[in-house]
């Protein structure tokens, strides 16, 4: 088997122009998806039976499907549905097929990772003994006080290790933006790689630059959780 | 806006399913090779050697932070160079082979965790209780152990499933013709018309098979739940 | 100060409480007995809405209210009014002792921050906490859970404190220092009703003692008049099982 290091120097360093890209995916997506999960695991254990349902139906609708299918679907219907709502509905003249890919990605993986982190909070608000929120309540604060003060740090502290798959797989996801033509690691080393047909060694690198990543998102989750659950350790003294 | 045809969703849907087989098919061979490796892995870690437990870690780590798509790539593209080193030709293999050894290796990882978790949530006593009363160390494992430990499995192992079953739909960018490829295959003599009432099939087929492999696992897990409600006869009757 | 009359409560078709009336004088210490599933934890959460009656009365002080359609704005006042100390504790777990104590203080009722300090302190002082301030509670042992419980009850100036079975889920040697506690504050002038096990408690502190049983009140009256000429049948039979257990455990 022979290697040619040459090719592989050069895709790395060409790679590293997608690592902003994918990790530009991971932070939009994340940041966007944690609140609207959280608002959907919340009223889910809440009242309101045709909000629920319909959340639930979503939830396993995303879950049930392929996220390559949900790529190729919403890529599909995106763009011309978009130009279909400005230049018919809306009477603007800007041209859709300019805006830039990456904003289909961020549509896809926050309506995925949406669903799954509210799985996620779901199971850690329910990790919150309910005697919690009484305490709260019986020292006279309200239900919002409750929430935002004792349940929520707690649920979070909770879900921490579940974020940190969610973003995990959420990372592994985006090297499939290459289907909506964005320019993520993955597409780049699939270029440089068609050039003369260096498929291997093109994978090879990525492979590596993916492990790192991956590594870098565990380790600041577990610095995150160490702080964070400070009041689950055992005294100092 | 182009025209949407709701009624070719049903039209296509009978095209598509003519290639479940090969969809299943992937997800049975790799569940296969995949368990397999996933019992080894499972015993490096609960074995007492030192060497065993680091090298199914480190396995499991990477496995764990690469995409699907990369590893379908690498090994499409690497085994055959790889083994080609050793004198052995597998260029004619059929696409299967690469798709089955590629998710044999992902699904592997998960199933030593899957494993792992079972064997240690069965608590030492059982076995120990059974040999007490004079069962052979098979039959303590077989008849008490082992039920415990597939029950305990069953949550963890689905999800593996169900992801598996998604993941596996990447095959197609290999050229494997499941119902993801035949989608893809018909979207592309169409010159991409009719995309849409493809990729929906495509999402009730994945749905209503998740759904299955969901309630399958849902009904299994009931069965081995020693039931309480059935009247504690046996234990009143000692 | 406090009256309530005909608190009803059905969990489905489980009538819990079959119309129980009580009333609490400022200083009073009120022990409810009564044998599991005779309704007094239930009474007790009614009176702080954790659970919400079907019917019943409240009057304390100069709250007059439906305990089925109180509005949101008295149950509030009602909870600024009252404590509650739990049987599981129901310590914040992500707060410190202090921080727990304090929460109540600088939260529900916007006390300034240094005076809610001072005052939290002073309720871990009289606990025998204040060693512990900065300790979580998963880092104190059930019984100083507990006493936590109990300042963040006492810290806000409650006209009644509310005890739901305050040793029950404490291992026997922890029980006393708890014990010790609540005899201290009933010395201090302080109002409390309290759902117990501890017969040793109600002899000694109770000023009014009240049987439930079956979700209803059967019989009340001094610690004396219960203890040694109770006259309802089901009130003897209870006292003699339970003191008969209670003799065993000393």
């Amino acid at each position: 088997m022979h290697l040619n290091t040459q090719f592989m120097w050069e895709t790395f360093l060409d790679v590293l122009y997608g690592i902003p890209v994918t990790l530009k995916i991971v932070a939009v997506t994340l940041l966007v998806s944690a609140p609207l999960g959280f608002l959907m695991a919340v009223s889910k254990s809440g009242e309101g039976r045709v909000g629920r349902r319909i959340i639930v139906a979503y939830v396993s609708l995303i879950r049930g499907t392929p996220v390559v299918l949900q790529i190729l679907f919403l890529y599909s219907l995106l763009p011309t549905a978009l130009n279909y709502l400005i230049k018919e509905v809306l009477g603007l003249t800007y041209n859709i097929f300019n805006l830039d890919p990456i904003f289909y990605a961020y549509i896809v993986f926050i309506l995925n990772t949406t669903a799954v982190l509210s799985e996620v909070f779901r199971s850690a608000l329910a990790t919150v003994n309910s005697g919690q929120r009484e305490a709260a309540l019986a020292i006279g604060m309200s239900k919002i006080q409750a929430y935002v003060r004792i349940i929520i740090p707690q649920a979070l502290v909770a879900a921490l290790p579940n974020i940190c798959n969610t973003t995990v797989s959420l990372l592994k996801s985006t090297s499939l933006a290459f289907m909506m033509t964005v320019k993520d690691i993955t597409a780049i080393a699939k270029i440089d790689a068609s050039f003369g047909y260096n498929y291997l060694e093109a994978y090879l690198v990525i492979f590596i630059v993916y492990i790192f990543l991956c590594s870098a998102v565990q380790g600041v989750f577990h610095l995150t959780e160490r702080n964070a659950a400070a009041y689950k350790r055992p005294a100092a003294s | 806006m182009r025209p949407f045809h709701p009624q070719y969703i049903l039209e296509v849907l009978p095209q598509l399913i003519w290639y479940l087989p090969v969809t299943v098919a992937v997800v049975i061979g790799t569940v296969f090779f995949g368990s397999l490796l996933g019992i080894l892995l499972a015993a490096g870690k609960v074995r007492r050697g030192r060497a065993g437990l680091v090298l199914a870690n480190v396995y499991i780590y990477v496995i764990r932070c690469v995409p699907s798509i990369v590893l379908l790539f690498l090994v499409y593209y690497g085994l055959p160079e790889l083994l080609s080193t050793f004198g052995i030709d597998i260029n004619s293999a059929g696409k299967g082979f690469f798709v089955i050894t590629t998710f044999s290796l992902l699904f592997g990882a998960s199933m030593a965790e899957v494993f792992r978790s079972a064997y240690e949530a069965v608590d030492r006593g059982q076995r120990e209780a059974a040999v007490s009363i004079g069962l052979t160390e098979f039959q303590a494992f077989y008849r008490i152990v082992l039920p415990q430990c597939v029950r305990v499995a069953i949550p963890n192992f689905t999800n593996a499933l169900v992801n598996l079953m998604k993941e596996g739909s990447l095959a197609y960018t290999i050229g494997l013709i499941d119902i993801m490829g035949k989608g893809q295959l018909i979207i592309g003599q169409n010159h991409g018309s009719y995309s849409l009432e493809i990729y929906l099939a495509l999402f009730f087929l994945y749905w209503v098979l998740t759904l299955l492999i969901e309630k399958g696992a849902g009904f299994s897990e009931r069965r081995l739940t020693p039931e309480k409600k059935r009247g504690g006869g046996a234990s009143k009757c000692i | 100060m406090l009256q309530v009359k005909n608190v009803r409560k059905a969990f489905g078709d489980n009538q819990v409480l079959r119309g129980v009336d009580i009333e609490v004088k400022k200083g009073d210490i009120v022990v409810i007995l009564g044998p599991s599933g005779s309704g007094k934890t239930t009474f007790l959460r009614c009176l702080n809405f954790l659970e919400r009656a079907d019917g019943g009365f409240m009057e304390f002080d100069d709250i007059h209210t439906e305990l089925k359609s109180a509005s949101k704005t008295v149950v509030s006042k009602v909870r600024k009014k009252t404590a509650f100390v739990f049987q599981n504790y129901n310590l914040f777990q992500n707060k410190t002792a202090l921080q727990n104590v304090m929460e109540g203080l600088t939260v529900a009722r916007k006390v300034p921050k240094a005076e809610a300090l001072a005052r939290a302190k002073a309720a871990l002082d009289k606990v025998g906490l204040s060693e512990r301030y900065d300790y979580y509670p998963s880092q104190l042992s059930g019984g100083q859970q507990q006493r936590v419980g109990i300042a963040r009850a006492i810290a806000v100036n409650p006209d009644v404190l509310l005890f739901d079975e305050p040793t029950s889920a404490l291992d026997p040697e922890l029980i006393g220092e708890v014990l010790a506690v609540m005899k201290k504050l009933a010395k201090e002038g302080a109002t409390m009703i309290v759902v117990t096990h501890e017969m040793s408690f109600a002899q000694e502190v109770a000023n009014k003692v009240i049987f439930m049983d079956g979700g209803v009140i059967v019989e009340q009256g001094s610690a004396k008049q219960i203890f040694t000429t109770p006259k309802e049948e089901r009130t003897i039979q209870f006292l003699r099982r339970v003191l008969k257990d209670y003799d065993y455990v000393i």
